[in-house]
């Protein structure tokens, strides 16, 4: 058969529209969610043990293929983007600490995890991290991952040479009020030209918040980032500025990499995969560094969730693949490959989890961890937490870096949550 | 979908005026239409019905994942109210005005040299056109190191002229000249290029013509290069206006804050927080998309109004 040029021309043409209105049709027909044989999970690098991932795909390999993916990018935007167009939505979907308020109000889009018989876990894990999986409604949509407790990561030389405690337990106890660590930073600063205990004073703050057991709206979607327990946070970190206690270096550029490595920012209060980080960006500083606690009692930054999406076919099934995967056993292994501090009380006695870190000294960090882990308080977290928290945070920045009238900014904050509590409904 | 039937019909005449038979005219084009088909189809699935709707979601009430409330035009009157947004359309002004002129001024002088005879001219074209393709987020994190206080090359060189230090990314003000150097290096190059492009297609002889009547090449330029770039200055200045109007990525990037901070935050004070900045905040940070998206329509008309103004000031320069 001989195919004109205008014939081979019109064929393709047709070829591409049909495509191109085929692909649209198709669009309106995939099926939501597993079908039976496939069981998609989503998480992002680093957010579980890819050893321990890689076992469970074995391990589950006859009754179902799990699908891990990893997502790269804005990772929330892209979950709930998928699940609101109620396409290829994953079966368990892993949910971020930081987003898991946001989450909460829409627990119908999870499977409640207490119909599968989640109850009778609960004890392993941490109670506060399991009470943040908890929906207003009551039902369980996360499961617990990893949490990250507070301690404070510090170089015993310099203190040593500031003529501060330098041992972790003496460090723990002398340094164990904010008062006796802001009076270190004073000491600190006075025999060490240059040292700040500090890098800034908002982390005074975010730290403080955290160590309390209410933030800044309540559960009846009520303003209350204007009380005493935000106020004594803010000053407190307006007195860690007045003391000139916080350097004027910003976090993450060189200034602060080489003042770092130089012992001019001696001490870091930070989360436990905070460890994580110090080892990749200061692989000099190898032996230098020690873990004591943080100031002013434990407190939590990040850890996730995994949850099971409404899409999910074969929910027993997903929820076995869930607590297989975060049992005390693997948990350690993500502790050890990822830095996930595990929420399994039961992983702190591990012996792999108590070996000597080199990179502190020959320190066993678990000791430290371990108790502050246990020891969190319990907060509301609203989904309305992270807008009216905003203000106030960017006004202690203010008064750190700009040197911002206190009693101003202070104001200033007010106001603005009060206009933006008035846009979502909040009442103050 | 069942494809079209293989069979020979008749190609349409084309000398028939369409205005005879305007229905059968345009019927019979069909294969025209269906090849120009996938581009609209495309921009109808993926650009006007997002944008559709946006205007919708902007008058609801919407965290992204449970269901929308209708909230009629109360997003629009907080919009009106809401002093951050002016404040980011304030600072985004700020930085394209540092940006711009600066940059067009450079791509001009970098033009006029590149078109007058050089060695290696294609070399320098490369060259000047490299920052373009880089990565703006790469870019940004090395102008971070660039502004960085202590260990930073702009202070460096400041201390070695015998001046004081400055905390770039800590105070407002160098906030935003540091966001906008990386916008003016990052664009300068890719002005030049259409601007010699402009250049080139200006006759010879008028140069001869103004050469034999005694002009310089001061004269040269004002009387003659310019009036006639006009229209290539016009275009670049619209572009660079939808494009500064637009920046995010430089801020986010050059003023990452810590973990425990909003990465959308534009630095200290906000002074670094463009107006898309601000509506990525809105929307990803507080999940209020609503919002967000009629924070979204009132940058669009910002952009809009904008481009009006700059045209108008262009075209007017030159009727005078």
């Amino acid at each position: 058969m001989r195919l004109s040029r205008r014939g081979l021309l019109r064929a393709g043409l047709a070829g591409t529209a049909a495509t191109a209105l085929g692909g649209l049709a198709s669009g309106c027909a995939v099926p939501t969610g597993s079908t039976g044989r496939n069981m998609v999970l989503w998480y992002w690098s680093g957010g579980l043990s890819d050893t321990v991932v890689k076992k469970a795909k074995a391990r589950y390999d006859s009754a179902v293929d799990l699908d891990a993916i990893q997502i790269g990018g804005y990772y929330r935007s892209k979950l709930i983007t998928t699940m609101t167009g109620q396409a290829h939505v994953p079966d368990i979907a892993g949910l971020k600490g930081e987003d898991m308020a946001s989450y909460l109000p829409n627990a119908d889009q999870f499977v409640d995890l207490r119909t599968l018989g989640a109850e009778k876990l609960k004890s392993q894990y941490l109670d506060w991290k399991w009470q943040q999986g908890v929906a207003p409604d009551g039902s369980l949509v996360g499961f617990p991952i990893d949490v990250g407790p507070v301690v404070q990561y510090y170089q015993p030389a310099v203190y040593e040479k500031a003529g501060l405690a330098y041992e972790p337990d003496d460090v723990s106890k002398e340094m164990g009020t904010w008062d006796q660590f802001f009076a270190a930073g004073e000491q600190l600063k006075k025999r060490v030209r240059g040292a700040f205990i500090l890098t800034d004073i908002t982390s005074v703050f975010e730290m403080s918040i955290g160590q309390g057991t209410q933030r800044f709206v309540d559960e009846d979607k009520h303003f209350i980032g204007d009380q005493e327990h935000v106020r004594v946070c803010w000053d407190r970190a307006v007195e860690a500025k007045r003391r000139g206690l916080a350097s004027s270096i910003v976090t993450g550029t060189p200034d602060s990499i080489s003042a770092t490595e130089s012992g001019e920012l001696p001490s870091q209060l930070n989360a436990s995969w905070a460890a994580g980080d110090l080892k990749l960006q200061y692989p000099k500083t190898k032996g230098r560094w020690r873990v004591a606690n943080c100031p002013g009692g434990p407190s939590n930054v990040g850890g996730s969730f995994l949850a099971i999406t409404k899409a999910c076919r074969e929910p027993e099934k997903a929820f076995e693949i869930i607590t297989w995967l975060l049992n005390a056993d693997n948990q350690a292994q993500g502790f050890m490959d990822a830095g996930l501090f595990p929420s399994t009380p039961a992983s702190y006695e591990l012996k792999k989890l108590r070996e000597n870190d080199p990179f502190f000294g020959d320190q066993i960090t678990m000791d430290v961890y371990g108790p502050a882990a246990e020891k969190i308080p319990v907060a509301f977290n609203s989904p309305y937490d992270v807008a009216l928290g905003q203000p106030i945070r960017d006004e202690i920045k203010n008064v750190g870096v700009l040197g911002k009238n206190p009693e101003k900014a202070w104001k200033d904050a007010m106001s603005k949550c009060r206009r933006i509590a008035d846009h979502l409904g909040v009442s103050y | 979908m069942a494809t079209a039937p293989l069979v020979e019909k008749p190609p349409a005449p084309v000398a028939e005026p369409p205005a005879a038979h305007p229905k059968k005219g345009i019927l019979s084009y069909w294969r025209l239409y269906a090849a120009i088909s996938p581009f609209y189809l495309l921009f109808l699935a993926f650009g006007l019905i997002p944008v559709g709707f946006s205007l919708y979601l902007s008058f609801h009430r919407w965290d992204g994942l449970g269901s929308m409330e209708y909230a009629g035009l109360s997003q629009y009157r907080y919009l009106l109210s809401d002093t951050d947004f002016w404040s980011s359309i304030g600072n985004t002004l700020i930085i394209w005005a540092l940006a711009t002129f600066p940059m067009i001024f450079l791509a001009m002088i970098t033009a006029v040299m590149l078109n007058s005879a050089v060695r290696f001219k294609n070399v320098y074209r490369f060259a000047y056109f490299l920052p373009n393709v880089t990565s703006v987020v790469a870019v940004a994190i090395i102008f971070g190191s660039v502004f960085s206080t202590n260990f930073g090359l702009v202070n460096a060189l400041l201390q070695a002229v015998g001046l004081d230090q400055i905390a770039w990314l800590n105070t407002p003000w160098g906030i935003k000249v540091a966001i906008a150097t990386l916008m003016t290096w990052q664009w300068t190059g890719y002005n030049a290029i259409i601007f010699l492009a402009g250049l080139q297609t200006i006759p010879g002889e008028l140069y001869e013509a103004a050469r034999m009547d005694g002009a310089g090449p001061v004269q040269t330029f004002f009387r003659i290069t310019l009036p006639l770039m006009r229209p290539v200055l016009l275009f670049v200045l619209v572009i660079s206006t939808v494009t500064g109007l637009q920046s995010f990525s430089e801020p986010q990037v050059l003023l990452q804050s810590t973990a425990n901070e909003s990465t959308f935050s534009g630095g200290p004070d906000h002074a670094g927080r463009t107006m898309v900045l601000y509506f990525f905040q809105q929307t990803f940070d507080n999940n209020d998309f609503g919002y967000g998206a009629a924070v979204a329509w009132g940058i669009f008309l910002v952009v809009v109004i904008f481009s009006i103004v700059n045209w108008r000031l262009v075209q007017r320069r030159g009727e005078d």
